[in-house]
């Protein structure tokens, strides 16, 4: 079976820091209705039209519905994943919706701000200071004092973008007509609003960024999850609701059917998985994803799909744990439980993602490997990389999908033979006359009876922990290095954090990062090889616990290495990751 | 095929004179009346005394998890319509800790059967209360939770919208492999309590005791009558039969097959063969 691996070695050696006109961050601030996710949403979807590239995430006040949100949108002329340190523009309808973002915004100090004419008030100290003149704009309709419904805000804030960009009148109208045709009133009274704001002057001009002239895609780490599990194969889909993973659900709800497949929605994370269990026990490719509160309920069950050797793929877009946690916001700390979670020993397979790009390759390699291998299959995202919107490259065709090895009359009778190669024995499929067998969660002998000899769970241990070895030598190259080859310093890192470290790198070319794809079984041996010759290296992670340090320490000698972590919440800046690592060398 | 060709070799672990002999018979006698081909069959349980029947029959078996039956076997239907899956396990998997799925099984009208093997009792980890021990039981045998009243499995199936509900007696051969025929003929989630004795937990008086409490059906029973469904399901007496069938709905819901053969994951049953091949 042919795999892809990816060795990274052309991405070592990165260029010169990229000078910051290369990219522009817009922070758009406002209530529930004022519709600041859309309009972000829109600039970025102007922005892929035109071959640029960027991210957009969401921030909101404590509730999740109706209270203040942020959109923090940065373009910028190559791909990236890490939405910025400080913000170039910061566009506000109402000073006092600003205080929820306290910590989460933080201005440049060339940075425009572009403020409601009716707010006063001065900007909160915490903002850090610009030398520029706030820019007013009338955006609010008021009688006798009182806000009344007017024109919309956002729309009339685009317009103003879009010129202050630089970006031309038509192509931005364009955008509009695409997203709001099937709306004639709306579309008219956007467009309205739109020219007006475009047509205002006196807003300063934004330092100038065009793209390369190709249209690229926008995804969300939740569509790109979705899409590429299709695209793998997947074929059935069960799951229950949870934040941050929902949307992955909700777009195979639209785009499974048309492929031939089925979504459940079930009454629980545990029927989550015995749905998808059940799935693949009849030979369909199935998965189900969901946070941390649904992994902890999925534990039982994914030692069944181990221990019956049935294929499953489990996505689990982290949130900060434990318990109900913070549930929109991020934190790379199920880990442990993801590699060790569930009684018993079995096998199972996790992998993590870097960003929107990367879902989509890996969750091709998730299926393979469950399929392959006929076990669980983890694939670990997060609340940054799931809700976050980004624009990438066109996609290139993915490789063809990889096989169940199934059973045929050849093969003899044993489903679960001790003989079999690299561990993984023929799959009997539902329907195949002859194959009938008994699946079970009960120890059994290679021919599927239930056992309770001590030489005979020894003997099907080594027969499923097989499959893990064969994997690990599969998997050795699933990792990614940043930075030079010869950098003095190390860093250790994995998932969301990709973006900032691939940023960090540039910045301080005494840097070097290793960042596994996959981290059970983990690549100790690239790992070994890739910190030959380094002075210092750091483990950097949002877990309080520090759980891929502590992980690292059971495989190799981390008596050297620091910890330069912290619980989630908001994802990490450079701002802050030069703190930390500051802390890490005293 | 003869019922005794839906047997593996596989002897049963049951204790002697254990109900669920009966149930085994029966049920391949059912199977064995419509002719399911072995291939076709998916048999899938959760775990207790009753959930090792699927070990002892010819068919795509799964002896699962505790009290996870039904959402493995809805996730099988509901990739692969076009098998026969059939449910089994005791009342401790159902009514206990599998007791949150049975209601959500019935509301997507799953074309199951499933047959909870129902011994009042706790078999397999040796005699503790189940949901549906008596109160004098209980008390009697000095159990946990006399104070808890049992609850009523086929009030609970009907009140959940349960298009096919009805009661066998693993003593009754004939009837219950009448009503499990229909059970699996019906095309919707059909549910059958079967009652049947634990010989070994169950003090002799309560086989007894159940077996003088079954009733066939009143001649004049009209399955199709909801309200009269409900009287017979609270009277103190058992009646044996199918005590509820709603006509059947168009087609259940999800029934139409899925195209994973065109996903290329691997190719259609039994044609063929890949291997796996790690780089090493
Ligand atoms: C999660 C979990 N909890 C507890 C058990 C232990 N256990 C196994 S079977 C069983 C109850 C069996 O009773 P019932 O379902 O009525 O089946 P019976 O043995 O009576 O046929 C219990 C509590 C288990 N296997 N898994
Ligand atoms: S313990 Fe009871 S239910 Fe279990 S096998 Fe023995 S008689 Fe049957
Ligand atoms: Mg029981």
């Amino acid at each position: 079976m042919e795999i892809r691996t990816e060795t990274h070695g052309a991405k070592q050696g990165t260029p010169a820091p990229t000078p910051a006109t290369d990219s522009i961050v817009l922070t758009l601030v406002g209530s529930g209705g004022d519709g600041v996710a859309l309009l972000g949403d829109l600039l970025l979807r102007m922005a892929a039209k035109q071959g640029l590239y960027g991210m957009m995430v969401q921030s909101y006040g404590p509730q999740i519905r109706g209270g203040e949100s942020a959109a923090i949108v940065r373009l910028a002329r190559e791909e990236i994943q890490y939405e910025g340190d400080a913000t170039d523009l910061l566009l506000c309808f109402r000073l006092s919706d600003l205080a929820r973002f306290r910590g989460a915004v933080r201005l440049h100090d060339r940075a425009l701000t572009v403020l409601e004419s009716a707010d006063s008030g001065d900007l909160p100290d915490w903002l850090g200071s610009s030398e520029r003149e706030p820019f007013r704009f009338p955006f609010a309709a008021f009688e006798n004092g009182q806000e009344v419904p007017g024109e919309p805000k956002n729309m009339l804030a685009l317009g103003l973008l879009c010129r202050a960009l630089g970006w031309s009148r038509d192509l931005a109208a364009e955008g509009l007509e695409q997203r709001f045709g099937n709306r004639p009133a709306l579309l008219a009274k956007d467009l309205a609003a739109f020219y007006r704001g475009y047509a205002t002057e006196g807003m300063p001009a934004l330092p100038p960024l065009g793209g390369h002239g190709r249209p690229l895609l926008v995804e969300s780490g939740n569509e790109a999850v979705a899409r590429g599990a299709i695209d793998a194969g997947i074929r059935f889909f069960a799951g229950y609701p949870i934040t941050p993973s929902s949307e992955i659900m909700e777009t195979l709800i639209e785009e499974l059917p048309p492929r031939g497949g089925r979504v459940v929605q079930a009454e629980d994370e545990i029927a989550s998985l015995g749905m998808v269990v059940g799935a693949s026990f009849g030979g369909v490719p199935a998965m189900t994803a969901t946070s941390g509160p649904g992994l902890s309920l999925m534990t039982e069950m994914m030692g069944l799909s181990s221990m019956a050797e049935i294929p499953s793929v489990i996505v689990d877009c982290q949130r900060a744990g434990p318990a109900t946690g913070m549930p929109s916001r991020t934190e790379q700390s199920d880990l442990f439980h993801a590699i060790y979670g569930g009684h018993g020993d079995f096998p199972r397979v996790v992998l993590g993602v870097f960003d929107v790009v990367h879902a989509r390759d890996l969750m091709h390699r998730a299926v393979h490997v469950a399929e392959a291998f006929q076990l669980p299959v983890l694939v670990l995202s997060d609340a940054y990389i799931a809700q976050r919107r980004q624009i990438r490259d066109q996609l290139t065709p993915q490789e063809q999908a990889p096989k169940r090895r199934t059973w045929t009359e050849m093969d003899g009778p044993a489903r679960f033979s001790l003989t079999a190669h690299h561990g993984v024995s023929p799959f009997r499929v539902p329907g195949t006359p002859g194959g009938t067998y008994l699946a079970a969660g009960i120890e059994h002998t290679q021919d599927g009876n239930p056992s309770a000899d001590g030489t005979v769970h020894q003997d099907m241990n080594e027969k499923r922990f097989r499959k893990l070895a064969a994997i690990a030598v599969e998997t050795r190259q699933w990792f990614r290095t940043l930075g030079r080859e010869d950098a003095p310093r190390g860093l250790i890192a994995w998932g969301s954090q990709f973006g900032i470290l691939r940023e960090w790198v540039r910045l301080h070319p005494e840097y070097r990062v290793f960042l596994p794809e996959v981290l059970h079984p983990f690549p100790v041996a690239a790992l070994e090889a890739w910190r030959r010759g380094l002075e210092w290296t750091a483990v950097v992670e949002l877990s309080f616990q520090g759980q891929l340090r502590r992980l690292l320490a059971g495989l190799t000698d981390m008596s050297q290495v620091r910890g330069a972590a912290r619980s989630g919440g908001l994802p990490m800046s450079l701002h802050e990751l030069a703190h930390l690592l500051e802390e890490a060398k005293a | 095929m003869k019922p005794k060709d839906y047997r593996t070799e596989l002897e049963p672990v049951w204790c002697a004179r254990c109900g669920d002999f009966g149930v085994l018979k029966g049920l391949t006698q059912a199977l064995s009346d419509l002719e399911v081909p072995p291939e076709k069959l998916g048999v899938i349980s959760g775990i207790g005394c009753s959930s090792r029947l699927p070990g002892y029959l010819r068919a795509y078996s799964f002896n699962s998890i505790h009290g996870r039956a039904l959402p493995i076997a809805s996730g099988l239907k509901l990739s692969r319509p076009e098998l026969t899956v059939v449910v089994v396990g005791g009342d401790g998997d159902g009514f206990s800790i599998g007791l949150g799925h049975i209601p959500h099984a019935i509301r997507r009208n799953v074309d199951l059967t499933y047959l909870v093997l129902d011994n009042g009792i706790y078999g397999l980890t040796k005699g503790q209360a189940s949901p549906t021990t008596s109160v004098e039981l209980k008390q009697s045998l000095g159990l946990a939770g006399g104070e808890e009243r049992p609850l009523n499995p086929v009030f609970l199936v009907l009140s959940s919208g349960c298009g096919f509900v009805a009661r066998a007696h693993a003593g009754n051969l004939p009837q219950l492999r009448e009503v499990v025929r229909e059970a699996i003929r019906y095309p919707g989630f059909a549910f059958v309590q079967i009652l049947a004795a634990c010989a070994t937990y169950q003090p002799q008086t309560y086989a007894d005791d159940l077996y003088g409490r079954c009733d066939p059906l009143p001649a004049e029973h009209d399955p199709t009558d909801f309200a009269r469904a409900c009287e017979l399901a609270v009277a103190d007496r058992f009646p044996l039969g199918v005590i509820y069938r709603r006509p059947p709905d168009q087609a259940p819901a999800m029934a139409g097959a899925l195209r994973w053969g065109e996903a290329g994951i691997w190719p259609a049953p039994g044609a063929g063969d890949t291997t796996v091949q790690p780089q090493d």
